[in-house]
């Protein structure tokens, strides 16, 4: 039992005297020099965990601050990677059990135990839990190896893959001559194969960062609607080649969703590509989005396809990595199997979950949910000041708008720069700048809520316009805009209760941001394009 | 230094495109497709002779990779700043290397588009007409 400084310290939980001077005589009686630090609350205890770290804690469950299992839930959360046994007065198996499930390493019944069997368990004890962590070390090591292989394999394959993509298009081009018709057909098919392979290095990657947790999503407030529109839109001529009609459902009013657009985008592409690959000629994809009575937190969306289904035994592996439709006969390349895992990641990252129900010979339906947006709830920490609405509220609008259309990237990048820096021109508890709208067009609208007048106000846009202005990528290639209205608020007049003022002030934001509604006779003096040229 | 220059004869009104790029074959296909879009060519290997071939021809335009021998896409981006006369070239970054990692730094450095490898044609010649615009400083009319 030696821990760095090379004593052996245990922490004994224990708040009965006697049993814990009966632990120390143990002690003494096997010649084992151990240091005994006795503490008789669970309080105390995890306050010594704070300072120092024991080479083991030897724990009784029922204190007079923690019974049970809680005792050892919070010992082990506190110190995962101290030894931890219990001593208990309860021959409790399944206690033990769930104790040892849960990490401890060793469950004694007070009064079974001899001094050398004390002894003997606590050293054992120490040791298999210097085994696990080098083991677990181990793990960590392996899978950062293995995640490193990966992405150079995955940037290695890239570059022959690139030679090979740039050929066959000089070819099919014409730019090295005119080509036969069969020799433009068979390059298509090297092409096909090409973004096939293609498609499986990018998945091999997300697949590796949603291992690693390092997918990232940038949730904007958008309309789903709009986003099934363009997949459906981006899906119908891959479905009209295997002569599969790609639809989306009736179209209701939902409202909006905070999701990222392009992760939502590929999850629903993923999902219709695999209806349509298991889907016969003359059969049919369709997309729907809804709202559930019961859950009013989330907008649910289905994909479903009239294909044969998935028999009931599957189910539980389709979602799994690398699995492969068994009865793939139609030729299709299935590819490696990573899609619907990483779809399911990505839905999980936006709060939302994933599921499948499939009647074999009649089709499947893939569902996820995607978390609804809620402006009141995010308003209310800003607009409210001691249980009542502030007295003035200004909603400033951000444009920014780009000279050119095609530099996509770039312009992307710039504009999250911009959003950055918007954050940080503004009170943290007065103000909120609202989540990016819409699917990213080229034109790029921040809004802010800011709980201030309008003459107040022009101090954050001079600052936003300074602040903005001054990042040379903006100049270089975009224009921006920055204007206010007020939002008419009277809160010493109004009689409805606060959470229906603030539901109020929401909505009137949402319809200014929605219906575009932002009517240039609103604008206020201070209203300024700024050119960067 | 390792150069291959493609004019095809043309009158020298063309916007002149610099293509950096270790691997032969790419750096052909490249200068293939540009040319084919009415551009002419220079193209050099390693991150020396880009910085060398700025000089000596300036380009209109870079298209730059990351992975390069003799200095690196990024050590060539910051050294074409410290010059008056290249910091305006626009420098288009098309690499094989991972967006996630490496467009944010690219960005930052100084380039004005990032492409991952292979990257679609219509958007790189989209992006490349785009750069040699007027209004887009060291364009070709500027």
């Amino acid at each position: 039992m030696n821990n760095d400084n090379g004593h052996n310290h245990v922490l004994l939980i224990e708040d009965n005297p006697g049993d814990a001077d009966l632990v120390r005589l143990r002690f003494v009686e096997s010649k084992s020099a151990v240091q005994v630090n006795c503490v008789p609350r669970l309080s105390d205890a995890l306050a010594c965990l704070d300072v120092e770290t024991p080479s083991l804690v030897l724990l009784d469950l029922n204190l007079p601050d923690s019974h049970g299992a809680e005792t050892f839930r919070r010992i082990l959360q506190k110190a995962p990677n101290v030894p931890v046994v219990i001593l208990s007065g309860q021959d409790d198996e399944a206690l033990a059990t769930k104790a040892v499930h849960m990490g401890v390493q060793d469950y004694l019944v007070k009064g079974d135990i001899t001094s050398k069997q004390l002894e003997r368990a606590l050293r054992y004890a120490v040791e298999r839990q210097a085994l696990l962590r080098t083991l677990e070390t181990t793990r960590k090591q392996q899978l950062e190896f293995k995640n490193q292989f990966l992405s150079h394999v995955s940037h290695e394959l890239r570059t022959p893959l690139t030679c090979i993509h740039q050929y066959v298009t000089l070819l099919l081009d014409g730019l090295a001559g005119a080509m036969a018709p069969e020799q433009t057909d068979y390059l298509k098919t090297v092409l096909k194969s090409m973004n096939q392979l293609h498609a499986m290095i990018r998945d091999l990657l997300e697949a590796t960062r949603a291992d690693s947790g390092k997918l990232r999503i940038e949730p904007r407030c958008i309309n789903i609607g709009e986003l099934i529109q363009q997949a459906v839109a981006m899906m119908r001529p891959t479905g009209a080649e295997k002569r599969v009609s790609v639809e989306a459902g009736p179209d209701q009013t939902i409202p909006l969703v905070y999701a990222d657009p392009d992760r939502t985008l590929e999850v629903l592409i993923n999902l219709i590509d695999n209806g349509i690959k298991f889907t016969p000629p003359e059969g049919s994809v369709v997309v729907k989005a809804s709202m559930v009575e019961t859950d009013p937190t989330a907008v649910y969306l289905a994909v479903s396809d009239s294909g044969r289904g998935i028999p009931p035994e599957s189910l539980p592996q389709v979602f799994e990595r690398l699995y492969q439709d068994p009865n793939a006969v139609d030729g299709n390349r299935t590819g490696l199997g990573l899609g619907l895992y990483i779809a399911k990641e990505i839905v999980a990252l936006q709060g939302g979950r994933m599921w499948v129900a499939s009647q074999p010979g009649s089709g499947s339906t893939f569902s996820f949910t995607v978390p609804l947006y809620s402006l009141p709830k995010l308003l209310l920490p800003v607009i409210t000041h001691q249980g009542c609405l502030r007295e003035a509220i200004v909603l400033v609008r951000v444009e920014l708008t780009p000279l050119s259309k095609s530099l996509r990237g770039s312009w992307k990048e710039i504009c999250q720069r911009c959003l950055d820096l918007l954050r940080q021109c503004i009170y943290v508890d007065k103000d909120l700048v609202l989540p990016a709208m819409g699917t990213s067009g080229p034109v790029e609208t921040f809004f802010v809520v800011a709980s201030t007048d309008m003459e107040s106000v022009s101090i954050m846009m001079d600052r936003i316009r300074e602040q903005l202005g001054a990042l040379p990528k903006l100049k270089a290639s975009g224009t921006l805009l920055v204007t206010a209205e007020a939002i008419p608020v009277a809160p010493a007049a109004d009689p409805r209760p606060l959470e229906q003022q603030v539901w109020g002030v929401a909505d009137y934001v949402t319809e200014i941001i929605q219906q575009g509604l932002w009517s240039k006779a609103n604008f206020t003096e201070k209203e300024n394009r700024e050119n960067a040229h | 230094m390792r150069t291959e220059s493609y004019t095809d004869g043309q009158p020298m009104n063309r916007a002149k495109i610099m293509v950096v790029d270790d691997d032969p074959d790419l750096r052909h296909a490249l200068s293939l497709r540009l040319r084919a879009n009415n551009y002419d060519t220079v193209n050099v290997c390693d991150g020396y002779s880009a910085l060398a071939m700025a000089q000596k021809e300036h380009p209109h335009l870079i298209i730059l990779d990351l992975g390069l021998p003799a200095g690196d896409g990024f050590a060539v981006l910051k050294h074409l700043q410290e010059y008056p006369a290249l910091s305006a070239i626009p420098v288009i970054v098309l690499t094989a290397r991972d967006p996630e990692t490496s467009e944010k730094r690219t960005l930052e450095s100084g380039a004005i588009a990032f492409f991952q490898k292979p990257a679609d044609n219509e958007e790189l010649l989209s992006v490349i007409r785009a750069s040699l615009q007027p209004g887009w400083g060291g364009g070709l009319l500027s």
